[in-house]
């Protein structure tokens, strides 16, 4: 494979790899799967990134490729014995304990994520990320009609999970 | 859903994450073998094409058993055209299924992955279904042959009833089909049951 493509790719998902830990924040609950999720992710978008023509953002791309994988791709709990060598020499890798009210919110909004089925998880982070019912159509590939109705739908689901 | 908009705000400050991988590590990340439920398919299906079902009755074809089996009944000829069959149908579905899998790409809308997998998937169905039918074709065609040839019946006592045997040897070849077939659908039903579950729940319009 072509070494500055790979180095173009490097940098970008580099820049912009907070999309998809959002996306295995929302998809896992534990730092091992989370890791786990975040690999496939990577294959995933290397493995499909000579065809990105760049007709889309890269992040829009990346959303859609990080969701495929999340959804319908990942297979839970298959590495985790042999990832280990991998991470050799990364920092601390633990989510440190919040610190103020608003991390503690943060982390009672992903729990509440965690109740949702796999589409409503996407649905929830576009809404949170405030994607247009256009694109949220586009990357799930239903109509905006259905995607508006899904859409209320969730957060419907939502608040009633964060008001009892 | 004034929480929900105050949310969307916590959720924008949020910091960066305290996960973050260094370009090693995602370097490292990017060239590890995938590990998806698509490359699970791609291993069982090729597993069920070196392994169908009517090979079992067609491996006596191409030898000369000890007991003379295939010489006795006179087989030869059945199997053969059978074995020449299957070949060629196998060789389609093989080029079917690999054409299919080729097209799956991460790269595309949600529901036209769970399309291009299932679409994959339905390859392979097929497959066993056509496997079920063909051993059943042959299966009965060298119960016939044998059941009805001179040498079966100078082997069994004459007051033998055929109705019995024929439903016996019936019996027991349906319930290998049957355990074939649960097995089957027991792997792919834990293999594709999120896929399915949320592809019914995309779908879902109201």
């Amino acid at each position: 494979m072509d070494k500055n493509l790979e180095n173009k790719f490097l940098e970008e998902l580099d820049n912009h790899q907070n999309i998809i830990h959002k996306v295995c924040r929302t998809y896992t609950n534990n730092e091992s799967a989370h890791k786990d999720l975040f690999q496939e992710i990577t294959i995933q978008l290397w493995k499909a990134y000579p065809k990105f023509r760049g007709e889309s953002k890269f992040s829009t791309w990346m959303y859609r490729v990080a969701f495929n994988t999340a959804i319908s791709l990942y297979r839970k709990n298959k590495r985790d014995l042999d990832t280990g060598p991998l991470f050799d020499n990364m920092k601390e890798l633990e989510y440190k304990e919040y610190n103020d009210e608003q991390d503690k919110q943060l982390d009672l909004l992903y729990k509440a994520i965690h109740s949702l089925n796999d589409i409503e998880k996407a649905l929830a982070l576009m809404y949170l990320e405030d994607k247009s019912y256009s694109e949220i159509a586009n990357t799930l590939g239903i109509t905006e009609i259905n995607a508006r109705v899904k859409m209320n739908r969730t957060k419907t689901k939502l608040k009633n999970i964060l008001n009892p | 859903m004034a929480q929900l908009e105050n949310l969307k705000n916590i959720w924008k400050n949020q910091e960066e994450e305290k996960i973050k991988f260094s370009k090693d590590d995602i370097f490292k990340m990017m060239h590890q073998k995938s590990s998806s439920v698509v490359k699970w398919i791609l291993a069982l299906s090729i597993l069920e094409f070196l392994l169908p079902l009517p090979n079992i009755f067609l491996f006596f074809s191409g030898q000369k058993s000890d007991s003379g089996f295939i010489e006795k009944y006179d087989l030869n000829v059945m199997l053969n055209v059978y074995y020449i069959v299957h070949v060629i149908i196998i060789l389609g579905f093989i080029f079917c299924f690999f054409k299919n899998y080729k097209s799956i790409s991460a790269d595309t809308s949600v529901k036209s992955l769970m399309d291009d997998i299932l679409k994959t998937r339905k390859t392979v169905k097929y497959y066993i279904y056509y496997n079920i039918i063909m051993a059943a074709i042959i299966g009965f065609h060298m119960f016939f042959k044998v059941f009805t040839s001179a040498s079966f019946k100078e082997t069994i006592p004459e007051d033998t009833n055929m109705l019995v045997i024929w439903m016996l040897s019936i019996l027991m070849f349906f319930i290998v089909l049957a355990v074939f077939w649960l097995i089957y659908r027991l792997i792919y039903g834990f293999l594709l049951k999120k896929l399915l579950r949320n592809y019914t729940e995309l779908e879902q319009t109201n």
